[in-house]
């Protein structure tokens, strides 16, 4: 006994609470109570919502408007077309910008800060504020959303990817380079191998996403599905609204369940 | 032949891992470099094939200097020498022969190694390369599949696409099991003795630098300390170089690495 007390260092005492976090955790206590004030928030609307007479529009459904194909397939099969091209275009722009964009595959120095300054930027603008400008510039309807939502893409892929090409392993670089590789032709047999199904995956998501915000955009006027609801909003027709709800909800359900099947087998 | 005359190597943050090596290889040799980790037997290497560029002094590879060789230049050089690594650095995650081929690149224009578009010539190449190491059958096998010994065979055969006149081998079977270990490295005299290649190997185990090499280098702290005939070294020479009675875990042998 005498022996272990003079071998083993002495029990440290649990290390008190530093100020500095109660400082900051009032802080943000004490901000986010300001902040509720300064923007009216009031818990009693949680209830008093459901007595606005507007949700008595949503029902019943109008299943007849809903099933004619114009109304509704249609336009919800432009939506998906957006988010198809958006993605395979955005996702083979990716692929080669995630490469100029990672420490480990870039070629120099310059092009990776030129690189990671424009996609900086890029991913600054929110989507829908990218879709009201490229809506306006190139045209309303499919295509201009369609662009909105590639450069989008194009954005978000370039910063998963990259991240995961940081991560990966040097050494087949290395190998590739010892060899004699050239720096296109190495990254190439040594690191795309490596980063694939992370990229595969990467992309099924960012699918998944677009699926979504090509609804959005559409309320903007990039055409599809969205420029439905925003016109039957116009008119208060929420029964056909909650009807073409459902369906989207179905339909990214579904996507979703996709998606996830690709990753998992994939990763 | 290889000259590296008064050759340096200073490393960002200042530590010097080698210090005026001077030293001078003939075509066909079979060098075994040994030394503590951290006596720069891997940048002895690396310095050669410039994958760490050397601070000063001069290596002439047949007759290029390879201190300062960027590009196209640098590529040549690196594309005449092989080089082998202690954790394999395969590309796991594809085929073997896509492996192999990465020994082609400096000769398949970057356009068609791109697309996988190889030459039949180099496929070829890589297909005997495969069959020299006796794991051709496992040619479209993914790499990660393969047990370590194999996967170090992947290795050698990417080295040896290249067609290489030196072999560089940075410590090839200390991630191997005893058996395989004894394999690789007679893979590597077959292929010093068959095709005439210079090599040069790093090891830390000193049984296995005894019964494979011809010609010892020793490394300590940068400095070469012991460059002679294999058959001259005696224990002796062994606690030089390490600077350190020889102990059990010196040695790969059976014995040893049961503990006993």
């Amino acid at each position: 006994m005498a022996e272990t007390t003079t071998l083993s260092p002495t029990r440290p005492r649990k290390p008190r609470l530093r100020i500095r976090t109660v400082v900051i955790a009032i802080g943000i206590v004490a901000f986010t109570i300001y902040a509720a004030r300064q923007s009216g928030w009031d818990w009693g609307s949680f209830v008093t919502v459901w007595t606005n007479p507007l949700w008595g529009r949503f029902w019943p459904i109008d299943w007849e408007w809903v099933s004619d194909r114009n109304n509704v397939l249609d336009p919800l099969i432009e939506t998906f077309q957006i988010a198809v091209v958006a993605t395979v275009i955005g996702c083979l722009l990716a692929l080669p910008i995630g490469f100029l964009m990672s420490n480990l595959t870039t070629p120099n120095r310059p092009t990776f800060v030129v690189v990671r300054s424009v996609m900086n930027v890029i991913r600054a603008i929110p989507d829908l504020l990218l879709a009201v400008i490229l809506v306006a510039a190139v045209s309303i309807g499919a295509f201009g959303g369609a662009i909105a939502l590639t450069v989008f893409s194009t954005a978000v892929l370039v910063k998963l990817f990259s991240e995961t090409i940081d991560g990966a392993d040097p050494r087949p670089l290395e190998a590739a380079l010892a060899a004699g590789g050239r720096h296109t032709a190495a990254v190439r047999a040594g690191v795309l191998p490596e980063v694939f199904p992370a990229y595969v995956a990467y992309s099924a998501y960012v699918f998944e996403l677009n699926v979504r915000a090509s609804v959005v955009i559409g309320l903007v006027g990039g055409g599809g599905i969205g420029r439905v609801i925003e016109a039957q909003r116009q008119f208060f027709r929420y029964d056909r609204i909650f009807g073409v709800l459902i369906v989207i909800f179905i339909i990214v359900m579904i996507i979703e369940q996709i998606s996830d099947a690709i990753r998992r087998r994939v990763l | 032949m290889i000259e590296f005359d008064d050759v340096s190597v200073t490393y960002r943050g200042g530590v010097k891992a080698l210090r005026n090596v001077s030293l001078t290889i003939d075509d066909g040799e079979f060098v075994v470099v040994v030394g503590l980790s951290g006596a720069g037997k891997s940048t002895l290497l690396r310095a050669l094939n410039g994958l760490v560029p050397a601070t000063s002094g001069s290596i002439q590879f047949n007759g290029t200097e390879v201190v300062g060789a960027k590009g196209a230049e640098l590529r040549k050089v690196r594309s005449q020498i092989g080089m082998i690594f202690q954790t394999f650095n395969l590309a796991t995650r594809t085929t073997v022969m896509n492996n192999v081929l990465m020994g082609r690149l400096a000769t398949v224009p970057t356009w068609r190694s791109t697309l996988g578009l190889w030459p039949a010539a180099d496929k070829e190449l890589a297909f005997r390369a495969l069959e020299r190491v006796g794991i051709v059958d496992k040619a479209y096998v993914r790499a990660s599949n393969l047990s370590g010994g194999q996967q170090q065979r992947v290795g050698i055969a990417r080295a040896l696409a290249q067609e290489p006149s030196v072999m560089l081998a940075d410590e090839p079977v200390a991630a191997l099991d005893p058996v395989t270990s004894h394999q690789v490295m007679g893979d590597l005299q077959r292929i010093n003795r068959d095709l005439g290649i210079t090599t040069l190997i790093n090891l830390h185990f000193l049984d296995l630098a005894r019964s494979y090499g011809k010609r010892l280098i020793g490394l300590r702290e940068g400095q070469l300390v012991f460059d002679g005939d294999i058959a001259d070294v005696d224990d002796d020479t062994f606690r030089e170089i390490y600077g350190r009675a020889i102990t059990p875990d010196d040695l790969l042998s059976m014995d040893a690495a049961s503990g006993g």
